[in-house]
């Protein structure tokens, strides 16, 4: 095609009704902002790029795809800055939710490098491969026209080569075109794009032509400024979670947030409500949120990623490392616009080959697991509406709200829902038993949204999604003892499994049941009837302990892991831990001690959870999204991990 | 408010002055129809604006002067450039001087429109606040709010937010918008134009206290209605002068009825700057559509009435808007948003109109670049001897009504000058030689 | 008065210390919340807008503007303090002493001088500190100015009991999501963006010039790196050090950053 067919590709695009987004110049940087001509191209520039630097130059030819990448990539346009996602009011008393639709306008990327075409493929698998598809992004990339463009020059910062992600784009394409001085070459990736050729001013390409595009792909390999050896990147990574390169980054990042802003792959959200002035409605907006950011990993009162050094390592380990076992590729491209828009110019190629220099032993990581391709398209926000039936106080700050929900409702012990208020915000709550068809949930008052959850009223209502994650394995519990180990809210979500095992017939002498349970103080525990029921149960043994002993209080005083050190502990036992993870830490040493078999230890975990679909990327845990890969794991899943601070 | 036990001796207080910008207070005692005191007294705290601009490069001062007021922050850093610019020998272009008295106009429609509806209205509406007023008079004040929404949105258009700006840069503007910029923002001017207009009219049949002085006034001198230049300053009865002789011309006198010292003319008199002195002096440079409004508005000129100042206000609002549009329309946007410079060792003075009056300022600074030494001279200040002066004059008024009316009445007086008093805080003398009297900072 | 006699609405008192106004005026700048907010809330106290004033409480919310910098200050927020349920600090002068706190650094006496005639009889403190380090604070909203959608949205979280979506990130992040280009890298002009704290909307660097810090350190501000990076991108010790003394000059990280280019 000779280099005026551009102009017509533009106008047919046009025609057929795409917005057309493609590189233009603005405020000193090629952006991928809306353009109508080709008037608006970067004719004639390129971009010099070095660590914290990035300026535009003159080039000598007229090439309109003559630089390598800007600030931007096509996420904006797909995965949205800011979005509201959907509203929700208690209009006439009760919950109302409704998702919102943005009119999708269907949009042809013009110019899109391999890099970037494989960031939008490592953001499919992210909100649309998964089990649950992002409804809004699914949409717009439904309708996304794909306009590629090879690359024959690589930049300062470019590694693509060393990611496997470029410079050539292979597919996932509808259109892709490689720019010579005079001349384009076209090829097609798909039907849509195939129709398109046939409007163009296209010749058969030559063989000279071919060997253009191959010397081009060649030429560029060879000028990439940087590279990476990934050969047993994510392994490495995590076997040197302690390496002294952690603390001298740590020296010179900011923080700030930049790196992840202009990463392609990056795909944490933060998600907020936006209420108005006037009672009632209100929107739930998200956001690009970054895990050097400290609400990435903050929870009531804990932030889990307190340091820099430690935001900085979940990020290195995240997308060179635990990205493979989540997605089953790096979460790096290669683009390098990390490098160029970092303020300090930290460069990641650098801290890997520091550490893989003086590295400690690798250590394995879980293994990819494809999911099935998704069929339910349900908006994965939606919300029912879920009466409350009943409200028992179990203290002072901890109510069990009864819910009558719609429908099939199955769930298992373990799990949690989403428990949403309009204008106030959504929380995780596991779920803490069911009877007569209801669902129970114990909360406690720690925020803003369990406050006004354990100030809710019967016949009031809320929103409620789910439920989530793993549970706890019933199966294994039969012909065997149990021990379930739990610190002051952690009772709550194994209280349905105390109930199953209160059930069953077992043998007190080679299947009995011991609960360990240690609260702060007397008034502090939680279920105090069934409690004394379990403790009537002669294959039930209850030990309660306390922090802090009231008058009148026999029992035991102390750490839970005190009143563990004076308990038998089967070494064919179940062990079922939930708590605080410091406690849970200290249990698991003692069971080792114990020479329990790792396998048979099941703990339940809690991170930041937002979307509980494993697409916001809050709730972290190493190769682990708490929401959907948890809560409940097998202890040897996290042995590798747990215990390390940061993470 | 109290009155004392002494017979035929009366004393109106406000301890907390409210609806005003900043923290005073007044106090007039009267005895036997004699004026014995009459103080507007200031307890703002003091924070050092010119002591701190020493030694700060002259490119922070329009963002740290904008920091005396909340008000009329564009007044301080249009002030600033000016006299700064002055300073390094440097002339704007027409267009950035066009793009800056468009910034302006914002600031004074988003001040006046405030001072209007929000502050001055209630006293003439008999209520405590403008949110009061809205229970009776929605309309007007939502009038007020839109027309005031209309200018924030111009500040923030040129200067990135409505409250210190961050645009205004000595030679120009750190970047200038483009034309699309104005789309939405001149359908909202138009129709807050046509909303000043109706408020002139409004303003116009509101009743006044029949209270003409004869002031000595003082406002810029230029070719255009005075907003963000002028060469030169006029007195009445002084005539014109350069700006930079300013401090020759006016001084700081010790009157004999208050501890206070006080700024007068050369030859004693004291002085207002303001609305009305900008219109007595310069009507005829009205925009054409703010001239209209005036022949309909009731007022004859000059105008001497410190309480018909709100009219005066809604025909500048009127002013101020078609001015702005007109501006867009013929914008285009500069090729450069500012003009580079060599420091050099000067002193520089400038003066512009900020919507409360008259404000100067000079700067002395050295070839680094360093401010050595920073005067401002705030409109709140110039007035402060007249507003005085006002209430003396008012008080044989004041013996027919009872205590809480008249305490109104000099209160609705001093709000009519929109003093604002953290601006005038920092530079006022008034504290000073107070006698033997505490010096009045103690809070009520 | 016209206010309804029997009244439910939570009281809010809004004070003034050292300061400018402009953050109180941001409350008066809602035009179109304005009127709604005076519907849900009475305000009892807030002398630029309303006459004449309760100014006792009890309140159930309090908002203060300004720093402390006069010993009549000093007992005034006590007083507040114990009037109020929440309190609520708002803009950089109540959140960190303000541009006034440069008086921190330098000779209080010297300033007293350079400005009054006859410094013996200004009543003022030697420093200008935030109310927080008086008395307990529930919330500091950060700005030169606020944010009217910050403010709003505090309020609003105030009325509701429910937590402000007000994050302590960067303005970077911000900038990014706004899609402006980094001034910093792409122009070499210092910028403050990495270590302050957002809600300003980033507007500095859309207006192309670096963020001169109006909202203060974000947390864990890496102020060393920057300040090192700016350096070495040709600013001197001395523009370094004016640069983190503006009007967060008094937060400890800035005046802390300050102090290593004197």
């Amino acid at each position: 095609m000779p280099t005026e067919g551009l102009a017509v590709l533009l106008s047919l695009l046009s025609q057929q009704g795409f917005r057309l987004v493609g590189p233009r110049i603005g405020n000193g940087a090629i952006l991928y902002d809306q353009i109508e001509t080709v008037d608006d191209l970067p004719v004639g520039w390129t971009d010099k790029q070095a660590p914290g630097s990035y300026r535009l130059e003159k080039r000598a030819d007229n090439r309109a795809f003559g630089y390598v990448v800007g600030p931007q990539s096509w996420k904006k346009e797909l995965f949205l800055p800011r979005e509201v996602i959907q509203q929700s009011s208690l209009e006439t008393g009760a919950y109302q939710w409704q998702p919102v639709t943005a009119p999708v306008s269907p949009t042809a990327f013009i110019g899109v490098r391999a890099c970037d075409l494989a960031a939008i493929g490592i953001q499919d698998r992210v909100f649309v491969s998964a089990e649950q598809a992002d409804p809004a992004y699914d949409a717009r990339r439904q309708s996304a026209f794909i306009v590629a463009i090879n690359c024959t020059e690589a930049g300062e910062l470019c590694f693509c080569d060393s990611m496997g992600s470029g410079p050539r784009a292979e597919s996932d394409f509808d259109l892709c075109l490689t720019e010579f001085d005079d001349y384009f070459l076209v090829e097609t990736g798909s039907e849509k794009g195939a129709a398109i050729a046939r409007q163009l001013p296209l010749k058969a390409a030559s063989d000279a032509e071919k060997s253009d595009l191959s010397a081009g792909i060649e030429q560029c390999r060879q000028q990439m400024g940087r590279s990476l050896n990934t050969e047993g990147l994510p392994e490495l990574l995590f076997g040197n979670l302690n390496h002294p390169q952690w603390d001298k980054v740590a020296d010179s990042c900011l923080a700030c947030g930049n790196c992840t802003s202009v990463c392609p792959t990056c795909f944490c959200y933060s998600v907020e409500e936006v209420a108005d002035l006037g009672v009632g409605a209100a929107e739930r907006e998200r956001s690009w949120d970054s895990c050097f950011l400290q609400n990435h990993s903050k929870i009531h009162g804990a932030t889990f990623q307190s340091e820099i050094k430690d935001r900085y390592r979940q990020w290195l380990t995240h997308k060179f490392g635990s990205w493979h076992s989540q997605f089953g590729t790096s979460g790096c491209v290669g683009c390098g616009r990390c490098i160029a828009w970092c303020p300090v110019g930290i460069d990641p190629t650098e801290q890997i080959e520091a550490i893989q220099q003086d590295a400690a032993e690798p250590v394995a990581l879980p293994v990819y697991r494809a999911e099935a391709p998704i069929t339910d398209r349900r908006n994965l926000f939606e919300s029912t509406v879920a009466k409350i039936t009943a409200i028992k106080a179990e203290t002072d700050d901890v109510v069990t709200l009864a819910l009558d929900l719609p429908g099939n409702y199955h769930y298992q012990q373990g799990q949690f829902n989403m428990l949403a208020l309009p204008g106030l915000g959504e929380v995780p709550i596991s779920v803490s038993g069911d009877s007569n068809g209801q669902i129970e949930h114990t909360i406690r008052d720690v925020g803003a949204v369990t406050a006004a959850l354990t100030s809710l009223k019967a016949n009031d209502t809320l929103g409620l999604r789910g439920p989530y994650g793993t549970a706890w394995p019933l199966a294994k519990t039969t012909g065997r003892p149990v021990t379930i180990i739990t610190g002051g809210i952690g009772l709550a979500p194994l209280r349905g499994v105390m109930r199953n095992l209160a059930k069953q017939i077992r043998n007190p002498d080679s299947e009995w049941v011991s609960l360990v349970y240690g609260a702060r103080e007397e008034s502090g525990l939680l279920f105090r009837d069934e409690l004394e029921q379990w403790q009537r149960n002669p294959a039930i043994k209850v030990a309660v302990t306390l922090d802090r002993a009231s008058p009148g209080w026999s029992g035991n005083i102390g750490t839970v892991t005190t009143l563990l050190q004076r308990k038998q502990l089967p070494v064919d036992g179940l062990y079922l831990i939930c708590g605080p993870e410091v406690m849970m830490a200290a249990v698991i040493r003692q069971l080792n001690e114990a020479e329990i078999a790792p396998e048979n230890i099941y703990l339940s975990m809690e991170r930041n959870m937002k979307c509980a679909a494993g697409h916001c990327g809050r709730c972290q845990y190493g190769p682990y999204f708490i929401c959907k890969d948890g809560p409940v794991f097998n202890y040897p899943q996290l042995d590798f991990l747990f215990g390390q601070q940061g993470f | 408010m109290s009155e004392s036990p002494v017979s035929g001796e009366k004393t109106y207080k406000v301890d907390l002055l409210t609806r005003v910008e900043g923290e005073g207070r007044f106090y007039l005692k009267v005895k036997d129809s004699q004026v014995v005191e009459s103080k507007l007294n200031i307890f703002e705290a003091p924070r050092y604006f010119e002591a701190l601009l020493r030694g700060r490069s002259i490119e922070e001062v329009p963002d740290i002067v904008a920091r005396i007021c909340g008000i009329c922050p564009v007044a301080y850093q249009m002030s600033a450039v000016r006299a700064l610019e002055t300073g390094l020998g440097m002339v704007p272009s027409p267009q950035i001087r066009a793009l800056r008295r468009l910034l302006y106009c914002g600031e004074w429609i988003e001040s006046h429109a405030l001072h209007v509806f929000l502050l001055h209205a209630p006293d003439f509406l008999g209520y405590d606040s403008a949110m009061a007023m809205a229970a009776d008079h929605k309309d007007i004040v939502e009038r007020g709010l839109k027309m005031k929404k209309a200018g924030n949105a111009l500040v923030e258009t040129l200067g990135g937010r409505a409250i210190h700006p961050i645009s205004i840069r000595v030679g120009g503007f750190t970047s200038t918008p483009d034309k699309r910029a104005f789309r939405q923002l001149r359908v909202d001017l138009e129709n807050a134009l046509a909303d000043a207009v109706d408020t002139v009219a409004w303003t116009g049949q509101l009743t006044f206290p029949d209270f003409n002085r004869d002031y000595t006034f003082a406002c810029l001198d230029g070719d255009q209605y005075p907003l963000e230049w002028g060469d030169s300053i006029h007195i009445s009865g002084v005539g014109s002068f350069a700006v930079e002789e300013f401090h020759q011309q006016t001084r700081e006198t010790h009157v004999e009825h208050s501890t206070a010292l006080q700024s007068h003319t050369k030859k004693g008199q004291t002085y207002l700057c303001g609305p009305m002195a900008r219109l007595n002096r310069h009507h005829q440079r009205l925009h054409p559509t703010a001239l209209r409004a005036l022949a309909q508005s009731g007022l004859t000129l000059p105008v001497t009435n410190p309480y018909q100042s709100i009219v005066v206000r809604a025909v500048e609002l009127v002013h101020a808007l078609a001015e702005a549009i007109d501006i867009i329309d013929s914008y285009q946007q500069p090729g450069a948003p500012f003009a580079d410079y060599q420091p050099r060792a000067a002193t520089g003075s400038g003066a512009t109109e900020a919507p409360r009056g008259l404000l100067v300022h000079r700067y002395q600074f050295g070839a680094d670049g360093l401010i050595k030494d920073a005067e401002i001279i705030p409109p709140t200040s110039q007035n402060q001897a007249q507003i005085e002066g006002d209430l003396c004059s008012i008080a044989p008024r004041l013996m027919e009504l009872d205590h809480a009316a008249a305490t109104h009445l000099c209160e609705q007086l001093i709000r009519s000058y929109d003093p604002c008093i953290s601006c005038a805080t920092h530079f006022l003398k008034l504290e000073i030689d107070r006698g033997n009297e505490q010096s009045g900072d103690s809070n009520p | 008065m016209t206010e309804i006699a029997t009244d439910n609405r939570p009281t809010l008192g809004v004070f003034k210390l050292a300061s400018c106004d402009g953050c109180q005026l941001t409350l008066l700048d809602c035009e179109d919340e304005l009127l709604l907010l005076a519907e849900q809330i009475n305000i009892v106290h807030f002398p630029e807008a309303t006459s004449p004033g309760q100014h006792r409480g009890p309140f159930d919310l309090a908002i203060i503007e300004g720093s402390v910098s006069t010993p009549e200050q000093l007992e005034e927020v006590q007083q507040i303090r114990g009037d109020a349920r929440v309190l609520i600090t708002i803009g950089a002068c109540a959140t960190s002493g303000g541009i006034q706190a440069l008086r921190n650094f330098g000779d209080h006496d010297e300033y007293q001088r350079v400005v009054y005639a006859r410094p013996e009889y200004i009543s003022s403190l030697a420093t200008s500190t935030p109310v927080a380090d008086h008395v307990a604070v529930d919330f500091e909203l950060r700005g030169c100015p606020v944010s009217k959608i910050q403010l709003l949205e505090l309020i609003t979280a105030c009325l509701q009991g429910r937590t402000p979506a007000i994050n302590n990130e960067s303005v970077c992040v911000e900038c990014k999501r706004n899609g402006t280009v980094c001034v910093m890298v792409s122009q070499q002009m210092p910028c403050l963006g990495p270590v302050t704290h957002a809600g300003c909307g980033a507007i500095c660097p859309a207006f192309n010039r670096g963020c001169f810090g109006c909202y203060g350190p974000k947390e864990s501000a890496a102020t060393e790196s920057l300040a090192a990076q700016i350096k070495a991108q040709g600013q001197t010790d001395a523009e370094i050090k004016r640069l983190f003394r503006l009007f967060t000059a008094g937060s400890e990280a800035f005046s802390t950053e300050s102090q290593r280019h004197e």
